[in-house]
């Protein structure tokens, strides 16, 4: 369709005006979709149109054939259905005439039998008659008589029957005759059959050629027309082919020039490429005779590694198989191990019930030790008693004479007047039963830090065992609200719970008490331990991270933050590492004492206070006196023996001197001395000058 | 043409060649290179051994049977060579080729018209050998077991029975003195039990395929032989075939022509045929029934799904036509009703007429030669003018006389379904006769012209 469009005046889509080519493109959408939907529907469609095309003339045609064929058959059966309808009207003609002679002869034998009946009953009638007669002759008339009755009814009947087969002769005639007329129907239906077949057979020929003629017209005219548009289409494409081979020359030639142009380049280029690519190909080339070589060299190496290895793997083989029977030893001896091991765990339960065994004897000796220990600790108690009271007479008296030497020193060697000291011990007697200072409880502690913050001045002063600690009780304050506020998972909740309804420093104690509980912080002093140990923790925190921060310590704010001592963060670890460091010897030791001295225990802690005292009754001081005492007399005998010791030496010195002068006065009075030079006696001038 | 029988003949020799070829000159084939006239003709001068194996399989295909497992052409082959007499117990199931029973057939029955048996030459062939087995059944003579050792063989491919002769028992003793005995034995017919038919209940359960059975008890051609009980269908045959019939449940149409069926042989077979599932057509014409057996068939058509029931020449009158009516108002399925060669009089005509007032189902009324006279016919111009399902009406041979024929005038006159209406041989004028068809073409015409709109 499209391609008829440039033919007629149809809007060509290279036209110049655009309205123009709007309308070629709407034509031509339309154009595929009707052959889109022509293409779908197919053969019908074609049919469709065609008959729709076409009524005019071999339809029609059809139509009136139909029409003239169905008459004619319907008059052809009907000329055979007549036969058929003559043959059944003569049937029921037949079968009327056959009722009507049947009904004729029915009444005919009905009447024949009441004749017969009649005349048979005359003649049994005239029976008795016949009997009665006793006279031959009227006897024999009789029976005559009765014989020609008979003969008269048999004759009716023989009458009767040469009727009946004459009938039945004649319709056996009738019925030959009925067969014939049948066979002579069957024939002509069959003759008209055949006639109607034939002139059907004809008719219908005719009609056929009659359709075929009004077909072949039919597409006869459809031929010439399509042949003249063929014609025209034809015409106008070769002529357009024509102009496209004229174009299609031009731009042959074109190209042509074109092609052979990019020929020649191509082919310089060409070569160019060849060139380098020889070149590269020889490099190539090299290089594969290089790695050719080290190939070679390579499968040497290779060979001989191959060979090393499966030397390797023999070794290995070898050694496995070995392993393997070792390991079979081994499993030989894991074996008798494990027999070992069952007979010496059998072994082990024995000992272990006779070691259990033990135990209970051991036990129960325990026991009896225990009540021996008893006893004796009660005896030794005594004992002990007896001993102190000895000891302690003894020691007062040994009292008595340094407190009498003291007054003896005092009054004769000082010239002092003598006070004796206090000396309360001197009035006890016996061991003495220690006065348990109760050391203030970590709670009352607590309380104490808790609630006087105010007089911690005071407290200060007082309380020396904060001051030896080295810590001040704000910082102590700070701690405990500190394990309140954090270590709150350490006490129940149900209890949390009663709590909350108390006010901020009770709720606190109790929390505190609860917590000292769990920790197992019993005195003051476990608290002034905790202290420091946090003190501790925060300075190795501090100096671990903060190294490198310069703390300006002259900031009291910043005093204020050191004092918090620990990051929040940290209390429950350290507070761990608290109780790991120090709760366990402790519990440890009380376990032990607990154990040991379950008896009456007497705390020997006074003791050596008492005896010191009772020691030192003479005070340091006096001591000091006494040894200074000592030292100038020992001085002063000193300086007597010393003065002793000079006097007879002066006394010898005397008696030697008096010698000596004589001695002297015996030389000086010699004659000798005249006749020397320097004299001695000058001598001894000028020396003593 | 002697040359493919010397082929023909040749093959078997082929198996064991040297001696017979030594001297090839002899032969007058051998001298030529190509012989055109025979079609099996091949250059080769010893047959290919393939062709061998094939005419070796046809040979001996009665001990060997090898057809399946061949290739198409090979069957092709085999079966074009395979003789027409093998046992049909070897080649009944396994041979489905057309042109070797169509082969058999023509070896047997000589040319025949296919189109009767759907184009199935098998078929064909195994209906025909089965009626041919049951026609020439002689009851106490021949063995049931013939009978019965074909079924197996033709029961796929029966479907259609038509018995055209049914023999009786052969009695001997009567032959023996025929000039004085027989007459009285035709007469009396005095050993009852021994002239039963063959005995359909061995049969008909059989066949599981069969659709139309008919039948006709009597001897076909008997000639001058003619004997009253050659054409005696007796109470127990008609018992037999009444059950064999209810056990035969594909059966869609059955036919028993001129068999002298009466009203108690009607009766039992109806009986039997109550409820049948799948019986369409019934044909009981030429036979004797009355009115109490028109009356059983009038039942039969309230309690089956009969389309056609065909029961002319037969002796039904009034009463009967008026059972068959009351059946009809009832709107049974029945389409076709041929009532022809009866005797229902007025009577019946009046109560059919009136039953199809309230009927829509019937087609087609065949009342033709039944004693039907102008009361009939202005019952039934009447129902034409109410009834609009009716197709045909047979009216011919009936006295309806000029009256008659002007209340059928009228009666068309207001009907636009009737297509046929045939009134020849009634008496009626000519005029109404040329109106009422001129009717009839308008409604011809018409029901064209529907039939091509629905196309």
């Amino acid at each position: 369709m499209s391609r008829a469009g440039p033919g007629e005046l149809s809007p060509a889509v290279e036209s110049d005006s655009p309205e123009e080519r709007i309308a070629a493109r709407r034509l031509r959408i339309a154009a595929r979709t009707e052959a889109r939907t022509r293409l779908e529907l197919g053969e019908e469609a074609q049919e469709q149109e065609e008959n729709t095309e076409e009524p005019r003339t071999s339809q029609k045609q059809v139509d009136q054939s139909e029409k003239r064929m169905l008459k004619l058959q319907t008059d052809g059966t009907e000329l055979v259905t007549n036969i058929l309808v003559a043959a059944d009207a003569r049937e029921t003609k037949r079968r009327a005439q056959l009722a009507e002679a049947r009904r004729l002869r029915n009444e005919k034998l009905e009447n024949e039998a009441k004749s017969s009946l009649e005349k048979f009953e005359e003649v049994t009638q005239n029976w008795p008659v016949a009997k009665a007669k006793e006279i031959p002759q009227d006897l024999r008339d009789a029976l005559k008589s009765q014989q020609q009755l008979c003969m008269l009814i048999t004759e009716d009947k023989n009458k009767l029957i040469n009727e009946l087969q004459h009938e039945l002769k004649s319709s056996d005639d009738r019925y030959v005759k009925e067969l014939k007329k049948q066979a002579e129907d069957v024939d002509l239906m069959r003759e008209k059959m055949q006639e109607q077949m034939t002139s059907l057979m004809k008719l219908y020929r005719q009609e056929l050629d009659l359709i075929e003629n009004s077909f072949d017209d039919e597409r006869k005219t459809l031929l010439t027309s399509n042949l003249k548009k063929w014609e025209q289409q034809r015409k106008e494409r070769s002529d357009r082919e024509l102009e496209h081979l004229l174009q299609r020359i031009k731009q042959k030639e074109e190209n042509e020039v074109l092609l052979h142009r990019l020929r020649v380049a191509n082919i310089k280029e060409y070569n160019m490429m060849k060139l380098n690519l020889e070149t590269q190909s020889e490099i190539l080339q090299q290089n594969i005779q290089k790695t050719k070589a080290t190939n070679q060299l390579n499968q040497e190496k290779l060979e001989y590694s191959r060979h090393v290895i499966t030397h390797r793997k023999m070794e290995t083989i070898h050694i496995e198989s070995l392993q393997r029977k070792r390991i079979l030893r081994l499993q030989d001896s894991l074996k008798n191990l494990k027999v070992k091991c069952a007979s010496q765990e059998k072994q082990a339960q024995e000992e272990n019930q006779s070691l259990t065994d033990g135990y209970k004897r051991s036990m129960l000796e325990y026991k009896d030790m225990q009540k021996h220990l008893r006893h004796f600790a009660a005896v030794d108690a005594e004992r002990f008693e007896e001993i102190w009271l000895m000891n302690e007479n003894e020691a007062k008296a040994l009292v008595h004479k340094v407190l009498e030497t003291d007054r003896v020193i005092y009054e004769q060697f000082l010239g002092l007047a003598w006070a004796p000291p206090h000396m309360p011990f001197m009035e006890n007697s016996g061991p003495i039963q220690p006065q348990h200072q109760a050391q203030r409880t970590a709670q009352q502690f607590a309380m104490q830090a808790l609630g006087e913050v105010e007089e911690k001045r005071e407290m200060e002063g007082e309380s020396s065992t904060a001051e030896v600690a080295g810590l001040d009780r704000r910082t102590v304050k700070k701690l405990l609200e500190l394990l309140c506020d954090e270590t709150g998972f350490l006490i129940e909740s149900k209890l949390l719970k009663l709590l909350s309804p108390l006010e901020k420093d009770p709720q606190s104690f109790i929390k505190l008490h609860l917590i000292f509980s769990a920790l197992g912080i019993e005195n003051e002093e476990d608290v002034y331990k905790m202290a420091e140990f946090f003190e501790k923790y925060k300075q190795q925190q501090k100096d671990q991270p903060e190294e490198g921060i310069s703390v300006s310590n002259e900031n009291e704010l910043v005093r204020e933050m050191d004092s918090e001592l620990v990051h929040p963060n940290h209390v429950v670890k350290a507070l761990h590492a608290f109780t790991a460091q120090y709760c366990r010897p402790r519990d440890l030791q009380s376990q032990k004492q607990s154990s040991v001295l379950s008896l009456e225990e007497r705390d020997d802690s006074e003791d050596a206070a008492y005896w010191e005292s009772m020691a030192n009754v003479i005070p340091e001081s006096k001591l000091k006196v006494w040894n200074a005492l000592e030292d100038a007399l020992s001085k002063y005998h000193t300086v007597l023996t010393e003065r002793s010791k000079i006097l007879t030496d002066t006394h010898h010195l005397k008696q030697q001197n008096a010698e000596l002068t004589a001695l002297l006065h015996q030389y000086l009075s010699q004659k000798g001395n005249t006749e020397l030079k320097i004299p001695p006696t000058l001598v001894m001038q000028l020396t003593s000058e | 043409m002697p040359v493919i029988s010397m082929s023909m003949g040749k093959a078997p020799a082929g198996i064991n060649p040297p001696v017979k070829m030594l001297n090839p000159a002899a032969d007058p084939r051998k001298m030529r290179r190509i012989i055109a006239e025979d079609p099996e003709w091949s250059l080769a001068v010893v047959p290919s051994l393939k062709n061998l194996c094939l005419q070796h399989i046809v040979n001996h295909f009665e001990e060997k049977p090898i057809l399946n497992e061949l290739l198409p052409s090979q069957k092709a082959f085999v079966l074009e060579k395979l003789p027409t007499f093998l046992p049909l117990s070897l080649t009944a199931n396994l041979i489905s080729d057309e042109g070797y029973w169509r082969r058999c057939c023509e070896d047997r029955w000589g040319q025949r018209d296919v189109s009767e048996y759907d184009l199935s030459w098998k078929r064909m062939f195994f209906e025909r050998h089965l009626e041919n087995i049951i026609e020439l059944f002689i009851p106490d003579q021949t063995e049931p077991k013939s009978v019965l050792d074909v079924v197996p063989l033709c029961q796929n491919y029966v479907r259609r029975l038509k018995i055209t002769q049914l023999l009786p028992p052969i009695r001997k003793p009567p032959k023996f003195n025929e000039d004085d005995a027989s007459e009285s034995a035709s007469d009396l017919g005095d050993d009852g039990p021994s002239i039963d038919h063959f005995d359909f209940r061995i049969l008909l359960n059989k066949l599981t395929n069969l659709e139309e059975l008919q039948l006709v008890y009597g001897v076909r051609g008997c000639g001058m032989n003619f004997e009253w009980n050659l054409f005696e269908f007796t109470f127990s045959d008609c018992q037999f075939l009444a059950k064999a019939l209810q056990s035969c449940t594909t059966l869609k149409i059955l036919k028993i022509n001129q068999s002298n069926v009466d009203d108690d042989k009607c009766r039992t077979l109806v009986s039997n045929l109550l409820d049948h599932p799948s019986l369409l057509e019934l044909d009981l014409s030429h036979n004797i029934i009355g009115d109490r057996g028109a009356r059983a068939l009038g039942k039969l058509l309230n309690r089956s799904h009969l389309k056609q029931l065909d029961i002319y020449d037969n002796k039904i009158k009034g009463p009967g036509a008026q059972a068959l009516a009351h059946a009809l108002s009832k709107n049974t399925p029945l389409e076709s009703l041929n009532l022809r060669l009866n005797q229902i009089g007025d009577e019946g005509g009046q109560a059919l007429a009136q039953a199809l007032l309230k009927n829509c189902i019937l087609l087609n009324l065949h009342l033709g030669a039944n004693e039907l006279t102008e009361p009939t016919a202005t019952a039934l111009s009447h129902m034409l003018v109410h009834n609009s399902t009716l197709k045909r009406l047979n009216l011919s041979c009936n006295r309806l006389g000029e009256d008659g024929g002007k209340a059928m005038e009228e009666g068309m006159s207001h009907n636009s379904s009737l297509l046929e209406c045939d009134i020849r041989l009634t008496g009626v004028r000519l005029e109404s006769e040329y109106s009422i068809k001129k009717h009839l073409h308008t409604n011809q015409a018409k029901g064209r012209q529907d039939t091509a709109a629905s196309r």
